[in-house]
Order: C-alpha cells, then sequence, then structure tokens
C-alpha cells in the first residue's frame, strides 16, 4: 500500500514537469529556451515516471528467490532511466549546439544587457 | 534519355503483372480466405499458426516462427532486397576514381574529442553508449524467441550504433571500425549464412528451408528444437546483412559517394 502511494507520487511529479516542459515548449519565445524547456522537462519527469514504475514493482514483493523476476524488471527500468539520464540532456545539447553553429540568435529583451555580440566574436 | 524509356518499359511490364496477380486474390473481407481466421471448416492458415506452431517449433513468439520458419522464403529474399537496395545505393551514388574535389587527407585521429571543444560532450557520450547499444542490439537478435525482436531489428540497432560514431566524430572513425570491404562481405556472408540453412535441409533430402532435418547437425533431440535452433541462425544472417546496408546506405548518402569525411 505504502509502496503503491509513494509510487504514485513519483509519477505525478513525473507529469506535472512534463506539463511544465509542454507549456514551456509552447510558451517559450525562441529557439534556445524552448529547447531548454523540453529537455530540462523530459529528461527529470521521464526518469520520476520510471522511477515511481519500479517503485511500484515492489508491491507484492515476498522474498528474494521467490521475486527475482521482479528484480530483474526494476533493474531493467533503471537501466533505462541511466540510458535516459545520459542521453536526453546530450541530445539537447548537441542540438542547441547545432542550432548555435546553424547561426540562430536567441531573443534578448531590448531593456536588458546584451553581451551577445562579444560572445559571438569569442567563438 | 533512352534510360528513362528503358527505366519507363521496365514499370509498365512489372506493374501490369502485379496488377495481373490481384486478380487471383480472394475477395476483399472474405470470410473463407485462408488469410483470415474465424470460420471453422475453412482453411485457416491464422489458426493453425495459433494453434500448432508452438508444438512445431517450440518458439513462444508466434511472430519469429511465422516469420523465419513457415514463412522462411518470403523473409530470405526480403533480405536480398535490402541487399538490393544496398546495392542499387552503390550503383548510383558511390564515386570511384574521378573525384569531384580533392579532399585532403587529415591525419587519422584517435581520440572523440580531439581539438573541437564542442564536441567532449556528445563524444564522450557516444564513447560510454555505443558498447550499451551493440550489446543490446546482440540481445535483440538473441530474444527473438521470446519477444519483440529478431534479425531485422536488432541489425537495425547494430548498424545505428556505427552511424551514431559517424555523426559524433565523422564518417572515417566509423569507416575505421567497419571498412567498405568489411560491410559489403557482412552483407553477402548474411544473406549466405541463411542460404546455407536452406541448402543444408536439401543437401538432407527435404525441402529449401525445411528445418526439421537439421537436428543431428545442431545436435537436437527432434525436429523442434532444430527449427528454433535454425531460426536463430537464421536471424543472425538477417541482422549481419541489415546492419551493413543500414551503415552502407548512411555512409554513401552522407559524402555523396565519396567515403570521405562526410557531414
Amino acid at each position: 500500500m505504502i509502496v503503491t502511494v509513494i509510487s504514485v507520487v513519483f509519477i505525478l511529479a513525473g507529469l506535472v514537469f512534463f506539463i511544465g516542459g509542454a507549456v514551456g515548449l509552447i510558451r517559450f519565445p525562441d529557439f534556445y529556451t524552448r529547447t531548454h524547456a523540453a529537455g530540462k522537462g523530459d529528461t527529470l519527469s521521464s526518469l520520476l515516471v520510471i522511477l515511481g514504475f519500479s517503485i511500484y514493482q515492489l508491491h507484492d514483493f515476498e522474498s528474494f528467490s521467490h521475486d527475482w523476476l521482479t528484480l530483474l524488471v526494476i533493474l531493467k527500468l533503471l537501466g533505462i532511466s541511466a540510458f535516459i539520464l545520459i542521453t536526453s540532456p546530450t541530445s539537447t545539447h548537441a542540438l542547441m549546439d547545432a542550432g548555435w553553429e546553424d547561426g540562430t540568435k536567441p531573443k534578448i529583451h531590448p531593456d536588458r544587457p546584451n553581451h551577445l555580440n562579444d560572445d559571438c566574436e569569442k567563438f | 534519355m533512352l534510360s528513362k524509356v528503358f527505366a519507363t518499359i521496365a514499370v509498365a511490364i512489372t506493374g501490369s503483372i502485379l496488377l495481373y496477380g490481384v486478380s487471383d486474390f480472394p475477395a476483399f473481407g472474405d470470410p473463407h480466405s485462408p488469410a483470415n481466421a474465424g470460420v471453422p471448416g475453412s482453411e485457416s492458415v491464422s489458426l493453425y499458426f495459433i494453434e500448432e506452431s508452438y508444438k512445431d517449433t517450440k518458439v513462444p513468439n508466434l511472430v519469429t516462427s511465422v516469420l523465419a520458419d513457415y514463412r522462411g522464403y518470403d523473409t530470405m529474399f526480403e533480405t536480398v532486397v535490402i541487399f538490393a537496395a544496398g546495392m542499387a545505393i552503390f550503383a548510383i551514388l558511390r564515386v570511384v576514381g574521378n573525384k569531384e574535389e580533392e579532399v585532403s587527407r587529415e591525419p587519422v585521429e584517435n581520440s572523440f574529442t580531439n581539438g573541437d571543444h564542442s564536441r567532449i560532450i556528445v563524444g564522450t557520450t557516444v564513447r560510454i553508449v555505443v558498447p550499451v547499444i551493440q550489446l543490446f542490439a546482440l540481445y535483440v537478435v538473441a530474444h527473438g524467441h521470446h519477444s519483440p525482436g529478431g534479425g531485422f531489428q536488432g541489425g537495425v540497432i547494430l548498424g545505428a550504433s556505427f552511424i551514431i560514431i559517424a555523426l559524433a566524430e565523422n564518417l572515417n572513425a566509423a569507416l575505421r571500425r567497419l571498412s567498405e570491404q568489411n560491410y559489403v562481405r557482412l552483407a553477402v556472408v548474411g544473406i549466405f549464412i541463411y542460404a546455407l540453412f536452406g541448402v543444408m535441409a536439401q543437401v538432407l533430402g527435404r525441402n529449401f528451408l525445411d528445418y526439421g532435418v537439421l537436428a543431428p547437425l545442431l545436435f537436437t533431440d527432434g525436429p523442434e528444437m532444430a527449427r528454433s535452433h535454425s531460426m536463430l541462425g537464421v536471424e543472425v544472417g538477417v541482422a549481419f546483412t541489415v546492419t551493413a546496408i543500414m551503415f552502407a546506405i548512411y555512409a554513401n548518402l552522407s559524402s555523396r559517394g565519396q567515403l570521405e569525411k562526410g557531414l
């Protein structure tokens, strides 16, 4: 019972971050902020949801010898989450890097200090 | 111009043959046609597969037993189609000799992160992830009997792992791991493995791809396990060809057939 509650909390937290990512993807003004929202939201929320799944697998756990298949499922889920933890931020980074090399400029509010041109010269 | 005329004639002939074949199909939605299960007494292929395939082959995954055993011909020539697609890519794109521009050969780089700062993250990730991907591809190939997977899927994953190396650094880095000679060899060997299983059955006096007779060769008790093991061998052959052709298509398309740096 308590295991189910914990897993549901994890999954719901993941869904909240998913919504955040989706809203950011629609509402943010330019390429970089959108990619940032989608990348961060996807990574954290996928991790939370998968961790929730793996915790849920423990809900009728009795003993190691009896439920080793359950442990195998948990191990696979943790493997998937480790994979996402590495690959998802990397793909976001590669996307942003490609955008920067392609010359996409971030939008900057006119009242804010704009160091964009300095940075461009540096690269 | 003339080649277009010939191409049109070839397409017209092939198309008319295919259209002629359509006239022999069973009527659309015909419950008595062999492809549709359900009506008792009709010759239902699907019902036979569902009820008997585990007894025949001892493979729990129905899709694999149908794909690699009952319809072995179909799968073998699917593999040949993939091979032919790769050869067509070669024929159209591959530039031999007279290259468009002389590409200066850079010294061989040994590190993913050599020089370019922006590639440290991608290169390091790829170096960590590629062995896992390749191991998982072999798992998918070998586990096709029990779960979704098999030669085509595993081969695509294995091919993608080489493409990822080419994307993270450059094409030469991937070609150093799987050179042009080797991937063409791999593609041919894949089909050869598949055909070998068929011919061995013929040598032992049964039909092409009738794996049941291979039991003494594979040291199994009965024809069922022989069919199961032969399916694994056939899937390995498919995986070889698919891996090679996936990477061959990427390598030729991304470098306009020059197999130099690429991207």
